[in-house]
């Protein structure tokens, strides 16, 4: 290989001005991308697949997310009620001032009169099935009950004055309206929830647009965050829970982890080059790092128009792997003295363009799979190395021209190593020690966990998640993931079929399974069935006759049941527009496209998503959306595909690396990254750590590395020993990127970190075998 | 002598007249209402609806306790068992205590039925402006509703009574009241077995 470079020592010329132009225009681009701020999201959701192929899924979906990422639940609490109302009342201006929300509430401004109004004009809609059946099959015992009612002492005052309402129609349809949840208007018309016997005020606030953009999560934060010193300084409590507070957490986490790492790893990078190389003129080896940086990410935002957090935190470490390039020639001069900078570089070009195809291969085999979070990371490092490679070999050469003298000890070190192994493998022989090393893997792989879950993508607060779930118990609303959506071919059948489902719902409910739920046929009766009681009326007037004992006359019932006849049936839309129809409104998403209409059923407090299971068969148009357990499916779908890709990938690289090395050394360099991944797998069993997605990532990204390292050791410029230096300053500044990475308080990212540190000291350690059939050189 | 008390006795009845009538505030009506651990007695409720001639007047017992709550056994006109505790209200039937989905503003009623019976003035004062007049044998107080939604429901209650409140009358916003009249009041120590079980299953 070595004699062929003689000739041509020197780069084409033009190609460092093409290089300068490109990044010039590289630059150009990224300002222009940044030209309203900065492009980037922290939107959890963005980076997952939209799963629903399904227009009205995606729909309910939406429906469904809204609240989660726009509302914001504080709850308030003081000994002393006065006081605890006056800090109600400072918190609910400070929410204001700020501009944030879109609607803060603290209190039912019940308007009396229209919601009278609508009871009756709709008492037959709004009247419930069992009612419904008792009035046309038994109306005398309706009539019974109505007394009942009308004596009783405790459920008096119903909304609709007696004298509109004789047959008790309004009276009983405002009663059998379920009211989920523990929260009430309390004695001056603001919502309290009691538990526990303390008295907690309630305050609901909306922002305006989505949560998950901007800085609005961080400033919703801070809002709750100096609210909470101030109710705190006067000893009352505040509780507070919302998707925005969990996104400014994990927005804050985020950022501050990828500067942190991020400047760590740069830090610690450039003080061990400074060690090794001994001048300062070194440390423009960062160069091809913020080029690579700069591509990845202006490639993000060119494909996907904004660049998540969470990639940038895992692009922070590609910092560790651009440097590899210059470092890889870097590294010769421990034995390529006088040191010239060109020549190593021609020396070492074809190997590194070899790590750069097999890398660039494998992360965007990568790209190929369902996953928008994958899909940018591959994209951002794919991007990134060429950025990288294109500096390091365009532009570093020509700066780094100077006179080098390493510090010798490393390649002393290097040899040293060389040695043991060769002794090594002299006593115990490589087929006995890959033996162990295949059983050691073999014990670790049986005991991985390959489950995933959404909950590790999310830097967790514990602290966030208990205010969470003490205002789940406190206020009785705990929504769950799980729902229904039904799809049926009028309103009315919408209306029967959550009725049944309902039904369903109801023994769960007696089960203790379910807390509770909301279906539109809680609120309103098919019209067919209004018609049914609408000509069932009149034999109310033959019960009533107990009525007229009160001293009520028959033209009074008479002229009541006249009235409730008059209106025709009432729709669903007009039921929902009313005041009484509000917390049911989310739930009606109208018609469709396709001439179908379709409806949810939300579901509170629920124990087990698995009680659900088949509680929808038979009935027809009905499907339980479990985004939750979608989700984890599809991790593991995506896994099995990243693995298949990534073996593809393999293939591929595999054959590209017989044409310099012959089958047997291609098969030996593909094999070291192979194992490499295999053990760090092995060590994640044997620590009892998951495999996540994300860790799966880091195995694909060791075997991509792993590559690199067994071509530059096979292809030895310079002798084995200074291969290895090379090699061991590759693995020290990747490991000072993804190592610290493991240190992450986002479980996933951390797992990431693992796999990549474990891979890598294994990648490392076995690379020799890939040149093992030539002696090392001393 | 005798002039100097003479002179004495008025000055020192106004004072002693003075000193009870300050003393008897909401702190010590409490203290009185929630002394007897259980309370008996007959009722008679009078609901006067505007629109009805006659008013629907309904009797029975009832037995309050301190701790556990209150029954109320409805004979007149027709039989009907209620229980109303800090759970809510429940009706008998058969033999199982059947919770009545309330409302909202039934609950906050049945709240307030059950703070008035026992004293709570703490709670009813969350709720209403008190104002208390009378002696503890004869004393009247009247609450006046703080909030608007509230008010758009009651107007006015007024409760007299001495050793335990006696009449309760509830005016409504839409011009219907309620009047309670509690007789034969006997005080005890202790719910008889039947009386507990039923509170309590």
């Amino acid at each position: 290989m070595t004699s062929s470079t003689e000739a041509a020592l020197k780069l084409p010329a033009w190609l460092l001005p093409a290089f300068m132009l490109a990044l010039l225009a590289l630059v150009g681009l990224t300002a222009w991308q940044w030209r309203n701020g900065a492009p980037v999201t922290a939107n959890l959701l963005a980076l997952l697949p939209e799963g629903a192929a399904d227009p009205l899924e995606h729909a309910a979906e939406r429906r469904m997310q809204e609240p989660l990422n726009r509302d914001l639940v504080l709850l308030v609490h003081h000994n002393d009620d006065l006081v605890a109302s006056r800090l109600v009342g400072e918190l609910i201006k400070s929410l204001n001032a700020s501009g944030l929300f879109a609607q803060v509430r603290s209190s039912v401004d019940a308007d009396l009169p229209a919601l009278r109004r609508q009871l009756l004009d709709q008492r037959l809609a709004l009247l419930g099935a069992k009612a419904r059946e008792q009035l046309i099959g038994a109306p005398d015992e309706f009539v019974a009950r109505r007394l009942q009612r009308l004596y009783s002492p405790f459920e008096g005052a119903g909304l609709v004055p007696v004298e509109q309402d004789w047959f008790g129609i309004a009276d009983l349809a405002q009663r059998q309206l379920p009211h989920p949840g523990n929260v009430q208007p309390g004695p001056d018309g603001s919502l309290v929830a009691e538990h526990a016997g303390k008295r907690w005020h309630v305050i609901r606030a909306q922002t305006r647009g989505n949560a998950f953009d901007d800085r609005m999560p961080l400033r919703v934060d801070d809002l709750v965050v100096t609210a909470r010193q101030r109710i705190a300084a006067q000893h009352g409590q505040l509780l507070a829970a919302g998707g925005l507070l969990y996104a400014a957490h994990s927005q804050r986490l985020a950022r501050d982890e990828a500067s942190m790492i991020g400047s760590i790893s740069m830090l610690a990078t450039l003080a061990l080059l400074l060690a090794l190389f001994r001048t300062p003129r070194v440390l423009l080896v960062a160069l091809p790092v913020l080029v690579g940086a700069l591509s990845g990410a202006a490639a993000c935002v060119a494909l996907f128009g904004n660049i998540h957090v969470l990639t940038l935190v895992l692009g922070a470490s590609l910092i560790g792997v651009s440097i590899d390039f210059p470092l890889h020639y870097l590294s010769k001069s421990w034995t390529l003295q006088p040191w010239r900078s060109n020549l190593a570089l021609r020396l070492t070009l074809p190997g590194l363009a070899l790590a750069l195809a097999t890398n660039v291969i494998g992360y965007l085999a990568l790209s190929f799979t369902p996953f928008p979070a994958m899909t940018q990371v591959a994209v951002f490092s794919a991007a990134g190395l060429l950025g990288a490679f294109a500096c390091a070999t365009c532009l570093l050469p020509r700066l780094l021209d100077t006179k080098l003298n390493p510090w010798p000890a490393p390649l002393g070190w290097a040899t040293g190593w060389l040695r043991l192994q060769a002794a090594l493998r002299a006593r115990i022989g490589t087929p006995v020690l890959l033996g162990i090393l295949l059983l050691f893997c073999l014990g670790g792989v049986l005991q991985v966990d390959f489950r995933d879950d959404l909950r590790q993508w999310i830097g967790r607060d514990p602290a966030l998640e208990q205010q969470a779930q003490r205002i789940g118990q406190i206020s009785g609303f705990q929504p769950t993931s799980q729902y229904f959506l039904v799809q049926a071919g009028s309103a009315d059948e919408l209306l029967s079929t959550q009725q049944a489902l309902a039904e369903r719902l109801d023994t769960l409910i007696a089960e203790e399974q379910l807390q509770g739920y909301l279906a539109l046929s809680q609120l309103a009766a098919p019209e067919a069935a209004q018609r049914r009681v609408a000509t069932a009326l009149p034999q109310l007037l033959e019960a009533g006759r107990p009525l007229l004992a009160l001293g009520i006359s028959t033209e009074q019932l008479q002229a009541e049941l006249q009235r409730m006849r008059a209106p025709t049936p009432i729709s669903l839309d007009q039921i929902l527009a009313g005041p009484l129809g509000e917390p049911w409104r989310p739930l009606w998403l109208g018609r469709q496209p396709d001439g179908t209409v379709a409806g949810l059923v939300s579901l509170q407090g629920l124990h087990d998503s698995a009680a659900l299971a088949g509680l929808e068969a038979g009935l027809d148009g009905v499907r339980l959306i479990d985004r939750p357990a979608e989700l984890n499916q599809l991790f593991a779908a995506t896994k099995r595909k990243a693995a298949l890709l990534k073996l593809a990938a393999a293939g591929l690289i595999l054959g590209l690396l017989c044409i310099p090395f012959g089958w047997r050394g291609a098969l030996r360099c593909i094999s070291v990254p192979l194992l490499a991944a295999l053990a760090s797998l092995a060590c994640l069993g044997w620590l009892g750590q998951p495999l996540t997605l994300f860790g799966l990532f880091g195995l694909l990204l060791v075997t991509a590395i792993g590559v690199d390292y067994a071509i530059l050791m096979r292809e030895q410029v310079g002798g084995a020993a200074v291969s290895l230096v090379g090699t061991l300053l590759a693995a020290l500044t990747t490991w000072l990127g993804f190592g610290l990475l493991a240190l992450s308080s986002t479980p996933a990212v951390s797992n990431f970190g693992l796999a990549v540190s474990l891979g890598l000291l294994f990648a490392f350690a076995l690379s020799p075998w890939a040149a093992a059939r030539q002696e090392p050189a001393p | 002598m005798k002039n100097r008390l003479r002179r004495l006795w008025l000055p020192l009845a106004l004072l002693l007249m003075t000193t009870c009538a300050q003393a008897f505030d909401l702190q010590q009506l409490d203290a009185q209402l929630s002394e007897p651990a259980v309370v008996r007695g007959d009722f008679i409720q009078q609901k006067h609806l505007r629109a009805l001639p006659q008013p629907l007047v309904s009797e029975g017992r009832f037995v309050l306790s301190r701790e556990l709550g209150l029954l109320w056994l409805l004979q007149k006109p027709l039989q009907q068992d209620y229980r109303i505790n800090d759970a809510g209200v429940a009706l008998r039937n058969g033999e199982k205590w059947q919770p009545t989905g309330t409302q909202r503003a039934a609950a906050e009623y049945n709240k307030l039925f059950l703070a008035v019976l026992r004293g709570d003035s703490p709670a009813l004062q969350q709720r209403f402006e008190l104002q208390l007049s009378g002696t503890p044998n004869a004393w009247q107080l009247v609450l006046t509703p703080r909030s608007r939604l509230l008010q758009q429901i009651f107007t006015r209650i007024l409760i007299t009574g001495g050793a335990t409140a006696e009449q309760v009358e509830l005016f409504e916003a839409q011009g219907d009241s309620t009047s309670l009249s509690l007789k034969n009041l006997e005080i005890a120590d202790e719910l008889s077995a039947e009386e507990r079980h039923d509170l309590i299953h």
